[in-house]
């Protein structure tokens, strides 16, 4: 190596300080901060100066609807998920790792499985005549097919199916931060399992289950791919409509002014999960 | 012995082909102290585990006044037990830790109240009550975990290496607790530990095991005066072991040679042995003189190295034999500096302090 | 006990059973449209009447698969390096800077992974529109390296918070300079965490829907577009030819990530 290329290369070097954010804060900037700031903008000023986007959005009984819709589906698989996923990430925290990593297997193929994927899985399965409503005949259990498929029941299953990955590996880690000890050290002191499940394990999760529904609740409220595809029109979520709103209505203002509202509870929610998951390892260096 | 309070019996635990408990028996009467000694996988903990009931023994049963135990799940056990970590459920308050067995037992809220300010007072952290297990030292947590094994009046307390977590200073202060409360509660203790002076210090009796297995069990001067066997003597105190040679027995004391080929008259043998077996006397470090008197044995060697530290000498000297022992003699004005290193002299020792063991 | 394994009993039986239930349930659908792109039946029905490659034929005749699939891959592939390159930078400064708003400024990186992504989606969609970006590429590509960034720089950063500067000091007393320190010990030892931000990254624009969906142009669209205007027409096999397709790639992916992770950590 020449003398020139050894100097080249002592002054070329990674910068540690604020320099080497610069590429990341320029991207985010211009391309993330600018257009959403842009788009509040719009929901202000489009088609004229003044709050009436707001006014019409919060004033309608259709829109106060739509909200009403998010909230409950994003509400139930939430607690849905929440449910089916304790159990699981309870049996992954403890089962011999071999057992272990064929679970973790499953759950990695389902969570990176192209989503549209997923979805178009389950609305073949879901629909009138889909594979589940023909089991059920077949078995004898029902004799009209179940509507099981653009409604709140579709949602809701297709939703639960997304969020479990993402209420179970965190809530892996919440159990295995437990010490077994100390659900020894209950049951020696007369606790049943049952109390102990009540007194001890549940609340030591608490701040795990907390923080993992608030992720799966936010993430639900917003999301659009799931709901569009396999729920119905008279329990449209939020994001569709946003979505309606820009490309078939071409209502910018309106769809800009519930982009907002979506984007200022979503924040609102996150900050508090941040809290949580603070407060969590505060409680988990106990 | 007066009736067995707790008893176990030829218990077994074996994990796959390794066997942790071979067939160990035991009487505790009520209110002793017992303590389980031994290395660490010498099979005391196991043993723990089967009473507290979070292992199940392979074969062998654990009797409770006459009723067995092992069919019985641990929170019906009523057992009191203070673990190795700290276990106090994070989320409570020194309070509700303490109170926690009462409310699973359903006892009314005054008795759970009074209980808890009656424990805590045991244990001498009254102004801590509403404090989380957090905010405690690992002394005071271990105190709290007291308190909490106590509260339902356990008729048995095991304790699991209880102090292995906290600094000497800690533990010499604990261990005085616990004596004082094993005093004023009269509970029977089975307490586990590796470390022979917690042991000592604390214990009525001392299991001491080795490999799964009880090898003697006994008062600490038992251990210490009357080892049972060559790893009872090397793992209670300090010891030096000199090859020798077993000449006769002569008034039920035994006869040896030792390396330089001097002979020693009336030391106590564990086993009976051969004329012109080969053995080991076993002599602590503290038996050894610089000066003799009549009676005692002596033993030609040369000094390695010498220190002295006020009471006590230490000596390193090698036997004829080429063999290193420690000596710590008592400092005496009679012989000032006779231990210089590489001199060569004698040093004596009371054969009635010295054991014999087969080799 | 109840975090005892071998101590939990019924319960035990109970909770596996559940287990094994929401196990099958995550599986379904996965394996159930692997089956049925051989189905025979252009109604999909299950089982199938009888078995067939004729889905997958069709899947390749029609070119605006394929280009929709090489469309994606190109994307994803620029999105990746793009995303990764920048949040190797952003990492250095995140993990070892020290200045004011630190903690702010990783918040506002990682921001594009909480916001709903419809909120972007519009946002970036009028944005582009006014630049003349939309239907791009390059467009595509920098609405993509926004929302992977995320991804990309959470495994680099916590991989570098677990690496010990001082062996890179270490190494600049032993004469190397401060970029062939980084270059040679630094990179190497946190390959892992880039690793794993180049496959989040290439999934997170690979698979992404809502973005794609306002940006697509009759001209350029991926292979989620495809679906997803697939998808609304009618439930064709041919997506679940695509589908299993998807998810051999995915099973793939997972594979050689299992493989370079253990390879990479003896």
């Amino acid at each position: 190596m020449s003398v020139q290329a050894q100097q080249g290369i002592a002054t070329l070097r990674i910068p540690e300080g604020l320099g080497g954010l610069l590429p990341a804060l320029i991207l985010i900037g211009l391309f993330f901060v600018v257009p959403v700031l842009a788009l509040l903008l719009r929901s202000v000023t489009d088609p004229a100066p003044g709050l009436q986007n707001y006014a019409a959005l919060l004033g309608d009984g259709t829109y106060a609807r739509v909200f009403f819709n998010t909230f409950l589906v994003a509400a139930v698989v939430t607690i849905v998920t929440v449910l089916v996923a304790f159990p699981v990430a309870w049996m992954l925290a403890i089962m011999p790792p071999a057992l272990a990593s064929i679970l973790f297997g499953i759950i990695i193929l389902s969570m990176w499985t192209n989503l549209l994927t997923r979805t178009y899985a389950w609305m073949v399965l879901l629909q009138r005549t889909g594979v589940i409503n023909r089991a059920l005949i077949g078995a004898g259990i029902i004799d009209q097919p179940l509507p099981l498929i653009n409604n709140l029941t579709g949602v809701t299953i297709g939703m639960v199916y997304i969020m479990l990955p993402f209420m179970i590996l965190p809530l892996v880690g919440t159990l295995r931060a437990i010490d077994p000890m100390t659900l020894r050290a209950a049951a020696l002191c007369g606790a049943s399992p049952l109390a102990a499940f009540r007194r001890i394990l549940l609340p030591l999760s608490l701040p795990g289950i907390a923080a993992g529904g608030l992720m799966v609740f936010v993430m639900s409220l917003g999301y659009f791919v799931t709901p569009a595809l396999l729920g119905g029109t008279s329990n449209m979520m939020l994001a569709e409509m946003i979505a309606q709103m820009i490309q078939s209505m071409l209502n910018w203002g309106l769809g800009s002014a519930a982009a907002f509202i979506l984007l200022v509870v979503t924040m609102a929610l996150y900050a508090l999960q941040l809290r949580l998951v603070g407060s969590k390892r505060a409680v988990g260096g106990a | 012995m007066t009736q067995a309070f707790l008893s176990i019996r030829k218990l077994r635990k074996a994990f796959g082909a390794f066997t942790a408990v071979h067939d160990v028996t035991l009487d505790i009467p009520k209110g002793e102290f017992l303590t389980f000694l031994g290395p660490s996988g010498s099979g005391k903990s196991t043993t723990l585990y089967a009473i507290a009931g979070f292992q199940d023994p392979t074969s062998g049963d654990v009797l409770l006044q006459g009723k067995s135990l092992l069919s019985i799940p641990s929170h019906k056990r009523n057992i009191g037990m203070v673990f190795q970590r700290y276990t106090l459920f994070p989320h409570l308050s020194v309070a509700e830790n303490v109170a926690f067995p009462l409310r699973v037992r359903r006892r009314p809220d005054g008795e759970v109240k009074r209980k808890v300010a009656d424990m805590l007072a045991l244990v001498r952290l009254e102004n801590f009550a509403e404090r989380l297990p957090a905010a405690l030292s690992g002394g005071q947590q271990q105190r709290v975990a007291l308190a909490r094994a106590l509260a339902y009046d356990p008729p048995i307390l095991l304790m699991d290496e209880p102090l292995s977590a906290l600094d000497k200073k800690l533990r010499e202060e604990i261990q005085a607790e616990i004596r004082r409360i094993h005093r004023e509660t009269g509970v029977t203790i089975l307490y586990v530990t590796h470390d022979q002076e917690e042991a000592l210090h604390l214990s009525d009796r001392i299991a001491l095991f080795r490999s799964g297995r009880i090898a003697q069990i006994g008062t600490g001067e038992d251990l210490y005066l009357r080892p049972a066997n060559e790893f009872v003597a090397g793992f209670i105190g300090n010891s030096n072991f000199l090859a020798v040679e077993h000449l006769e027995t002569e008034n039920g004391a035994a006869v040896v040679r030792l390396a330089d080929g001097s002979i020693v008259k009336g030391v106590k043998a564990a086993d009976k042995l051969d004329r012109g077996q080969k053995a080991r006397l076993m002599v602590r470090p503290e038996a050894f003189h610089l000066t003799g008197v009549p009676g005692t044995a002596s033993l030609a060697v040369e000094i390695v190295d010498a220190a002295f530290f006020g009471d006590r000498r230490r000596v390193v000297a090698r036997t004829a034999s080429g063999d290193e022992i420690d000596v710590r003699p008592t400092s005496d004005a009679a012989d000032p500096d006779g231990a210089d290193a590489g001199s060569s002299r004698q040093i004596f020792f009371d054969p009635a302090a010295a054991f014999l063991f087969p080799a | 006990m109840l975090l005892d394994y071998d101590r939990l009993g019924w319960l035990k039986v109970a909770l596996l059973g559940f287990t094994a239930l929401v196990a099958a349930f995550l599986l379904l659908p996965v394996v159930f449209i692997v089956l049925l792109s051989f189905g025979s039946s252009r109604w999909l029905a299950f089982p199938p009447p009888g078995w067939t490659l004729k889905w997958y034929q069709e899947l390749f005749a029609d070119p605006s698969w394929i280009e929709a699939a090489l469309t994606s891959a190109r994307i994803a592939t620029m999105t990746a390096i793009l995303a990764v390159a920048i949040a190797l930078l952003a990492s250095f400064a995140l993990v070892r800077g020290q200045f004011r708003g630190r903690e702010i400024l990783r918040g506002l990186l990682l921001t594009p992974m909480v916001l709903p992504v419809v909120v972007f989606a519009i946002a970036i969609y009028a944005f582009f529109l006014q630049l003349g970006l939309g239907g791009t590429t390059i467009g595509f590509v920098i609405a993509h390296t926004v929302l992977a960034l995320p991804f990309a720089i959470i495994p680099i950063a916590t991989a570098l918070e677990g690496f010990d500067k001082s062996i890179e000091d270490a190494a600049i007393v032993c004469g190397a300079s401060p970029l062939q320190a980084k270059l040679r010990i630094t990179l190497p030892s946190i390959r892992i965490g880039i690793f794993s931000a180049a496959i989040f990254s290439f999934l997170a624009s690979w698979d992404e829907v809502v973005v794609a969906i306002f940006m697509a142009s009759p001209t350029l669209q991926t292979l989620p577009v495809k679906i997803w205007s697939s998808l609304r027409s009618d439930l064709t096999p041919v997506i679940a030819a695509a589908s299993s397709l998807l998810v051999a790639l995915t099973l793939g992916l997972m594979i050689v990530t299992a493989l370079l992770r253990r390879k990479l950590q003896t």
